[in-house]
């Protein structure tokens, strides 16, 4: 299986403090990957350094996607290259329309592909049938970006976007979080459904609930800013039964 | 002529001076108490108003003509009745006014009515919308002019102000009497871009609505250069003013509003909300009292100002004051002046928007709240338009940016 993603001795820090202490991790094309770990391992540390957040200070070590280092990227670069991040905390943005928003965000990356650009009736046309079939009300379309909506409706959002943009690197952060168990299945079907043979999966988070759904080919336990221990889905009944701390840190 | 000399005039010298009659008493004897303002008068604090009362101007002579009476727009050129327009309910005439605010705090507000012997009398006494539209060509002189609109009880009417022209270092003196009759409403909207090197405009106005009456304030300024907006607002029993300022300053532009907003009648309501941009060097100003006298009982007073710094040398001079001689009302004011928000940034920028249509869109939307005030949608983009053009220099249509409920009119067109 080939590498999409390559993760190679990564260290970063969030102001002074540092969270990430030599990170290694693969992806492999066409895998879910789950990184589960207990509060303030690093999980979202590390989703924020793959994505170029202001936020994370990479110090050491690469991000490899294919096959160029790209920790010095732009955030808005890697995403028209195919990495996707759907927030633990969508942020809300008076004033944007959330179609627009998002039409803007679909033509930049088609133009970055030499694909042609939506117009906006082709754009409205598959935004409205991906939105009914997420379960989503249709009036969220011409609201403004995320403002009011209810934590299930700005994670439907996120799915919305991630099966608009069709990244290649998919990283869901808390996905699960905050969701009734309608919402979870109707967030989990819009990413089964990306789920090609070539698209990669990380899934970050704290329980397993989320895995029942989106079932994991990998399953990597993140303590202390290290992936500490890397194993198949049957490590989620382990980690039910015994917790993190039967996972010694490196 | 210099303005400033005027500071040694009493009363009957200034009436003499202007070739007033006895009906401008109140501009002369409030003019010779508050003075042409310098650079100490509070009001002037943040804006360059020295080089103006102290440059020897030449008066820009408004002829008595004839006008054109054709069309829904009222054109005023050089502060001359051009177009009186031809708008069912709607009388435009040249005449002496002489109802002049008294309690108005603003010398110039006064200077400006001594020395315009007429003003153009706009009155609606049917529903009405009407456009004006302001003209300046004269290089190199003071332009003054007064206008006056009166609607009528029980009218409700939309005016759009609007202004064109580059009139090289001139200055615009000028502003409007705008009286809300009683159970009248009065929506004006007022959309000014000013250019660098053009006129500088200080436009010096008083509002007054009566019992029951409402008004609607807009104004969006796109500043390349100096100017500033001076108003007074009296509120009768149950009046209602909601003001919403938008202002994009650039270069090294000083430019703001400076308000009073008096609730004078029990049960009174307003709201003011601001909300400035600015770029370069460009300095906003935002000085805004709200006063509840002691008459006015049960009132509800709220006011906002909200300002985005896009560049370290911008600044922003925001004063909101309330001014309160009761117990019994509801009121609020605030004041927040910052950066884009990096969150809503790095949000735009992770879906693969480049950085800088990032900035845009938040600028946009920044701007949106106070656009989305205003209902007619064909008013609404047109200033969208405006503020596109001043912002990025250039203006793409797309109705998505802003509609709500577009999507039926594209996907109906297919």
């Amino acid at each position: 299986m080939s590498k999409v993603l390559e993760i190679k001795d990564l260290k970063a820090k969030i102001g002074d403090k540092d969270i990430l202490k030599g990170l290694n991790l693969d992806l492999e094309e066409g895998k879910v990957h789950a990184i589960m770990g207990p509060n303030g391992a690093g999980k979202s540390t590390l989703s924020k350094a793959i994505v170029g957040h202001y936020d994370v200070n990479v110090t050491d070590g690469e991000i490899i996607y294919k096959g160029k280092n790209i920790v010095e990227e732009e955030p808005e670069e890697r995403a028209l290259d195919g990495i996707f991040l759907s927030f633990q905390n969508p942020v809300e943005i008076p004033g944007v329309n959330n179609a627009y928003f998002l039409r803007t965000a679909v033509n930049a990356r088609r133009k970055h592909l030499g694909l042609p650009e939506l117009n906006a009736a082709e754009f409205l046309r598959t935004m409205k049938a991906e939105v009914a079939e997420l379960g989503m009300k249709p009036e969220l379309i011409n609201r403004s970006l995320n403002e009011g909506f209810s934590g299930g409706e700005k994670k439907r959002n996120e799915i919305l976007q991630m099966v608009m943009l069709e990244p290649e690197v998919i990283i869901l952060d808390e996905i699960d979080s905050g969701l009734d168990i309608d919402a979870l299945r109707a967030v989990s079907e819009g990413i089964n459904k990306m789920k090609d043979g070539k698209r990669s999966f990380l899934v970050i988070t704290h329980y397993s609930r989320i895995l029942d759904y989106i079932k994991p080919d990998y399953i990597h336990v993140l303590k202390n800013g290290q992936i500490v221990h890397t194993g198949g889905s049957e490590l989620v009944e382990q980690l039910e039964k015994e917790g993190y701390s039967s996972f010694e840190e490196k | 002529m210099k303005l400033d000399i005027l500071n040694a005039f009493d009363s009957s010298s200034l009436l003499k001076e202007f070739n007033a009659n006895s009906s401008k008493s109140i501009a002369s004897s409030a003019l010779a108490k508050l003075k042409v303002p310098n650079k100490k008068t509070e009001k002037y604090r943040y804006f360059d108003i020295e080089p103006l009362v102290s440059k020897d101007w030449k008066i820009c002579e408004t002829k008595e003509q004839s006008p054109e009476a054709s069309g829904k727009k009222i054109v005023i050129e050089n502060g001359a009745l051009l177009n009186s327009g031809d708008i069912d309910g709607v009388t435009v005439e040249l005449a002496e006014f002489s109802d002049i605010d008294a309690e108005h705090f603003d010398g110039l507000y006064f200077l400006s009515h001594l020395m315009a012997a007429k003003a153009i009398v706009i009155r609606c006494s049917k529903d009405c919308s009407l456009d004006i539209e302001h003209i300046y060509t004269s290089n190199e002189c003071l332009i003054n002019y007064r206008v006056v609109i009166l609607v009528d009880a029980n009218t409700h009417c939309q005016i759009s102000d609007s202004f064109k022209g580059e009139a090289k270092d001139s200055f615009i003196l000028s502003g409007y009497d705008i009286f809300v009759s009683r159970d009248a409403s009065l929506k004006f909207i007022k959309t000014h871009t000013l250019n660098s090197a053009n006129y500088t405009p200080i436009f010096t106005s008083r509002y007054k609505v009566d019992s029951n009456a409402n008004l609607k304030l807009s104004s969006f300024d796109f500043a390349f250069d100096n100017g500033l907006n001076i108003f007074r607002v009296d509120l009768k029993d149950s009046a209602n003013i909601d003001a919403s300022h938008l202002l994009y300053a650039t270069d090294s532009a000083k430019y703001g509003i400076v308000s009073e907003i008096v609730h004078e009648g029990k049960s009174s309501t307003s709201s003011q909300i601001a909300k400035s941009i600015l770029d370069k060097k460009a300095r906003g100003i935002f000085d805004a009292l709200i006063r509840v006298q002691n008459s006015a009982k049960w009132t509800k007073a709220h006011q906002n100002s909200k300002s985005v710094l896009l560049n370290s040398g911008a600044y922003m001079a925001s004063k909101p004051q309330l001014e309160i001689y009761i117990d019994d009302l509801e009121a609020s004011h605030g004041s927040t002046t910052g950066q884009l928000d990096n969150k809503q940034l790095f949000y735009l920028q992770s879906r693969g928007i480049a950085k800088d249509d990032a900035r845009k869109m938040l600028i946009l939307a920044f701007a949106h709240e106070i656009i989305a005030t205003v209902d007619d949608e064909y008013l609404a983009n047109k200033i969208y338009a405006q503020f596109e053009q001043a912002y990025y220099g250039t203006y793409e249509l797309d109705c998505m940016k802003t509609c709500v409920g577009c999507e039926e009119s594209i996907l109906g067109n297919e």
